[in-house]
């Protein structure tokens, strides 16, 4: 039976307990953190296999026309290591929303969208069949559009929203169509039915439409632009949902179908893809000024990397990289929080300043930078080394990854040091708060700090945790020294120009860009541009043809009328006059005796 | 096992006899005594049907059969009625669905009398029609719907009422035409001169070929019009425009679901339709993008709703079109799902409508801020619309278009783009109008607990099924 998905239980009773707290709304906080540890208990139990069953356990939902929908489950280690994430993140972040949400009323919607949130993202993780996991995605798609458009007070918050789930539908037609295909084909749903049987033509398809369904989900090119939107959302949204956990679903469901991928052919996409996305991630977080859409676009590279190790068939050198960014990702995203709420919700990292004032935010924030631009010995520098050192077999790819290197460390530090420069305008000084950031939030952020130092001693053991699964894998994610040190020279060089530029002043090299340069760089705004233009073009369609059901209506109604005019036309006839009557009486009578005997004869 | 003694209760015929008794209540006993036992006659019609089913789950069989004495003995018409795993998911659907109109559908409190009485005939010609054992029954309960519904589009509704429902029962009528034309020439053409409808899926073949095409035509033409589906579909949105939100809950969630159910008998009784079936299809999905395109272009909520009720059924034509297990299971449950996920989506819109006398989403803002059960009532009508899994439509869209690749190969999934773009549509509705609060419309009315309950049993419904879906399911595997 179902064991393991006793891990999801205390979270969704603790979702339905908190939304019906009306009476003391503040205490649904205690319950979501409850219930999150709870869980997360109950993950660790499944780590170390104390829970009885075997890895995977099915069960069987219904049955139709002799497919079977199952409900299956794996604690598999590539399943774990995803689990464990989200169970270890959730509390965290719960403890941070402690501090974050002030407003008492809204917090049991909060705590229940995100309750119903951890719990879908934990089912996805332990999911192990396309039915399963196809509830968990969609799950997640919904809880992250209500978080996104959670403050639906402000002006762009329900735009937002509704651009996220615009995307994140197209992904999940897709991927439904997908999965149908696959049901349709293998007769089963499971994973281990799927990935035992060899792909034929018509699954080549079915990946194809899975593919660019994780696409959506994990943000890559076309599909990007919803995350940087996404940011509308209260912080700990965007540092649970938006970077650490749920866009990392489509990487995580590619990186348990890559055997399938590989023998349908597929990986050259999915390494061009990644590429692109993280160029355009990489770039546009060094031409953006919001201080949570920088980290969106990086979260975008960080996506769009994991995507070209799969695309490399590294896949160790993914799941480090994927294990490792979401600590220094949720932890920059706490420090992006702790700093808009010192400085009165101010967004623009143009207009924040003293950054160094609460030194326990600036501290982990920084060590949460300096991991992400993949300087050693912290936790960043072996998921990208990895990664890097997985490509160095393709140069034009190794070339690139060496340049979103440098980049990343530009855009990090320069979020880093803007943010730094005090102001001599008393009234910014005075509105801000550094002091008031409660332990609350902090906490969570030295947690993830310890995390994300302690994460490079893991290195070796997540990897041989998660080996034993990826027979396609080279078995382990060597790191190169050559690589090594040419990252390392990348990263603090990048991190040398930042500071030149951005802290010691020397503006004149950005002052006057180059407009067309940062147009190039600044992308969004032609991303946004293109999709308005198939919105626009979809609205032509439709306008085109309701003109034409109006048009079809008014002609059955036109076809009524003139059977009612016919009638009319009728009716004078009969006007009457008997003499008229007498006429057509001799008339239909002569008419009648000629049909009867001249016709009728002959 | 089931014991004897249950199986004597007549649980087909109470189900329709029930509605009438309330009918008889609502009439005589003062107002308040009145509702209540209609409320209550309308409730145990549910019942029964429910207890019909648990005899057959417990029997190990897929249906029920009562018969009774013969209706018109010179025309061997018996009284007979017969509940399969199609027409069990269906009454039920149909029931709950009236039930929950009679109990929450009248915001505005007026007319309950008539309303009331208008909706319990109605749920007995429901009854009746899916438990119809024979043609003659079916065309009986046909029309006496069509005529319930009429009246409740005729007499309750808003200014321009009366055109909509001219416009509904002309259409109607042509359906009935076409149906009573189809039922006479299958009459006349058995051997046996039966309107029974098991003994003509048995024996149709013995109808000559170019008869049983005539037949076909004139059945499709007529279950068309119901369902509806382009080219015969604009009875439907100015009929919601106008209805009382009662009559859309009705219309849209129970009345479509007659011409869906009569397709679906119509493949059974009449094997050569299915070499119609790729043309049907293509139909189906031609039908399907057409609303969903005309739907962006609409901005009253209760018609934006009206014309996903033809891209859904478009969709459920095109799994009865597909003709295998998987389809036909799917276009049942798909129907059950969406007479639940509409009349939702109708009784959201209707209370909105009442509460700020506004349904314009170019006008109407905040939704959420002024009636926030009502704004995500809506938000999870559209959910369910979309078909987001654990709610009974996704059950419905798996099977549907699992059974469209099988009959129709890739191109049986091309109408979920059209889904899709309905989805797109009714997002931007929700974040235009309900889940906003820039220029708040102030509220004019609330609403009350009855709403409330109404909610909260079809939320149910929608999510009940999508858990347990096998309930249904099962008696397709017997």
């Amino acid at each position: 039976m179902m064991i393991d998905i006793a891990v999801v239980i205390p979270l969704v009773v603790a979702a339905f307990a908190g939304l019906f707290m009306r009476d003391n709304e503040h205490k649904a906080k205690y319950v979501a953190l409850g219930g999150s540890v709870a869980s997360l208990a109950i993950a660790l139990a499944m780590l170390f296999n104390v829970l009885p069953g075997p890895p995977v356990q099915t069960f069987q939902w219904f049955t139709i026309a002799n497919i079977a929908f199952n409900i299956t489950t794996s604690t598999l280690p590539l399943n774990m290591l995803l689990l464990m994430i989200v169970a270890v993140m959730t509390p965290l972040v719960f403890i941070y929303s402690i501090g974050f949400m002030e407003i008492p009323s809204e917090q049991p919607r909060f705590y229940f969208e995100m309750c119903i949130f951890a719990a879908a993202m934990m089912l996805f993780a332990i999911s192990y069949s396309f039915i399963t996991m196809f509830i968990a995605w969609e799950m997640l798609g919904i809880t992250s559009y209500l978080l996104i458009g959670f403050w639906y007070r402000k002006d762009n918050a329900p735009t937002a929203a509704r651009k996220a789930i615009t995307t994140i539908l197209i992904g999940d037609i897709l991927m439904l169509m997908g999965i149908l295909l696959i049901g349709v084909v293998y007769h089963s749903f499971d994973f281990q039915v799927v990935l035992a049987t060899p792909v034929q033509t018509a699954s080549v398809v079915a990946l194809l439409l899975i593919l660019l369904g994780a696409f959506t989900k994990s943000a890559q090119f076309p599909f990007h632009e919803w995350l940087s939107d996404a940011m509308e959302g209260p912080t700990p949204v965007s540092a649970f949902l938006h970077s650490s956990t749920m866009v990392k679903a489509g990487v995580f469901l590619i990186a348990l179908l890559l055997p399938l991928y590989e023998s349908a052919g597929l990986l050259p996409l999915i390494l061009a893809i990644g590429l692109i996305s993280a160029i355009i991630g990489a770039s546009n977080a060094i031409t953006e000024r919001h201080i949570k859409k920088i980290l969106a676009y990086s979260t975008i590279e960080d996506l769009g990397l994991m995507f070209v190790a799969l695309g490399l068939n590294a896949l160790p050198a993914a799941m480090l990289l994927f294990f490792v960014q979401t600590f220094y990702k949720a932890l920059l995203f706490f420090g992006a929080g702790s700093l808009m709420k010192a400085n009165a919700e101010e967004e623009d990292i143009y207009k924040l300043c003293c950054s160094t004032k609460n030194k326990l935010v600036f501290y982990t924030t920084a060590i949460a930078a300096v991991s992400i631009a993949g300087i050693f010995p912290l936790s960043g520098f072996f998921g990208k080394g990895a990664v890097e050192s997985a490509a160095m077999g393709n140069i034009a790819v190794y070339a690139m990854l060496l340049v979103v290197e440098f980049a990343t460390s530009i855009y990090i530090f320069r979020w880093l040091f803007i943010p730094m420069r005090k102001s001599y305008d008393d009234s910014i000084i005075t509105k801000l708060s550094y002091g008031a950031i409660p332990k609350s939030m902090t906490a969570p952020a030295v947690v993830l700090a310890g995390a994300v130092i302690s994460a490079s001693l893991l290195y070796q053991s997540v990897i041989s945790y998660i080996t034993p699964l990826g027979a396609a894998a080279q078995g382990s994610a060597p790191i190169s020294l050559a690589d090594a040190i040419i990252a390392n020279v990348l990263a603090l060089a990048g991190l040398c120009t930042a500071y030149y530029i951005y802290r010691l002043g020397h503006r004149r090299f950005i002052a006057n860009p180059n407009k067309n340069l940062f147009a190039a760089m600044y992308n969004s705004t032609i991303v946004n541009a293109a999709y308005l233009r198939i919105v626009r073009s979809v609205g032509a369609v439709a306008a085109a043809l309701s003109a034409l059901d109006f048009a079809f209506d008014a002609s059955i109604y036109a076809l009524g009328t003139a059977f009612t005019k016919a009638g009319y036309l009728a009716r004078r006839m009969v006007n009457g006059q008997v003499n008229s009557y007498a006429l057509a009486f001799v008339v239909g009578f002569a008419a009648l005796l000629f049909v009867v005997f001249v016709i009728g004869i002959a | 096992m089931a014991n004897d003694n249950m199986i004597q209760i007549p649980f087909i015929a109470l189900s329709i006899v029930l509605p009438l008794l309330g009918l008889t209540c609502l009439a005589y006993f003062q107002d308040y005594l009145g509702r209540r036992l209609a409320l209550v006659f309308s409730g145990l019609s549910v019942i029964c049907i429910i207890g019909a089913l648990y005899i057959s789950i417990a029997s190990g069989t897929n249906f029920v059969a009562e018969q009774y004495s013969y209706y018109i003995p010179a025309l061997s018409v018996l009284l007979n009625l017969r509940l399969d795993p199609i027409s069990f998911a269906l009454s039920l659907m149909a029931g709950i669905v009236a039930f929950v109109a009679l109990l929450s559908g009248n915001t505005e409190q007026e007319h309950e009398k008539l309303a009331g009485s208008l909706i319990l005939l109605f749920q007995a010609s429901a009854m009746g029609l899916f438990a119809a054992g024979n043609l003659f029954l079916f065309f009986i309960f046909w029309d006496v719907g069509v005529v319930a519904m009429f009246f409740m589009l005729y007499m309750l509704g808003s200014a321009n009422r009366r055109r909509a429902a001219m416009k509904f029962l002309l259409y109607e009528l042509l359906a009935s035409l076409f149906l009573l034309l189809a039922i006479m020439m299958i009459y006349f053409y058995t051997p046996l001169h039966s309107f029974d409808i098991q003994y003509i899926i048995q024996n149709s073949q013995l109808i000559p070929t170019g008869t049983q095409l005539l037949i076909f035509f004139f059945l499709f033409a007529a279950f068309l019009i119901n369902m509806p589906v382009f080219p015969v579909h604009l009875w439907l949105p100015d009929a919601h425009t106008e209805a009382s939100t009662q009559g859309s809950m009705l219309l849209s969630g129970a009345l479509t679901k007659f011409g869906g159910y009569g397709m679906i008998l119509t493949f059974f009784m009449l094997p050569m339709s299915s070499q119609f079936s790729v043309f049907i299809a293509i139909l189906a999905t031609f039908s399907a993008f057409y609303a969903a395109f005309v739907l962006m272009t609409v901005r009253d909520i209760k018609r934006i709703v009206a014309y996903t009720t033809i891209v859904e059924m478009s969709i459920i034509l095109l799994a009865i079109a597909s003709q295998n297990g998987l389809g036909i299971a799917g276009a049942t449950f798909g129907m059950l799902a969406h007479g639940f996920t509409i009349s939702l989506l109708f009784l959201a819109a209707g209370s909105t409508g009442h509460m700020f006398g506004e349904r314009d989403i170019r006008v109407l803002r905040g939704v959420v801020k002024n009636a926030f059960e009502t704004a995500y009532t809506f938000l999870t009508g559209v959910f369910a619309t979309t078909g987001v899994p654990l709610t009974a439509a996704f059950i419905g869209d798996v099977l549907i278009f699992m059974g469209a690749l099988q009959a129709f190969s890739l191109f049986g999934i091309i109408p979920l783009i059209a889904l899709l773009l309905t989805g797109t549509y009714l997002y931007y509705v929700i974040n235009k109008s309900f889940l906003s609060t820039k220029e708040v419309t102030q509220n004019i009315n609330y609403i009350g607990a009855s709403q409330r309950a109404g909610y909260l049993l079809l939320i149910a419904c929608i999510f009940f099924f999508g858990i347990a879906p096998f309930i249904i399911l099962n008696l397709f595997n017997v």
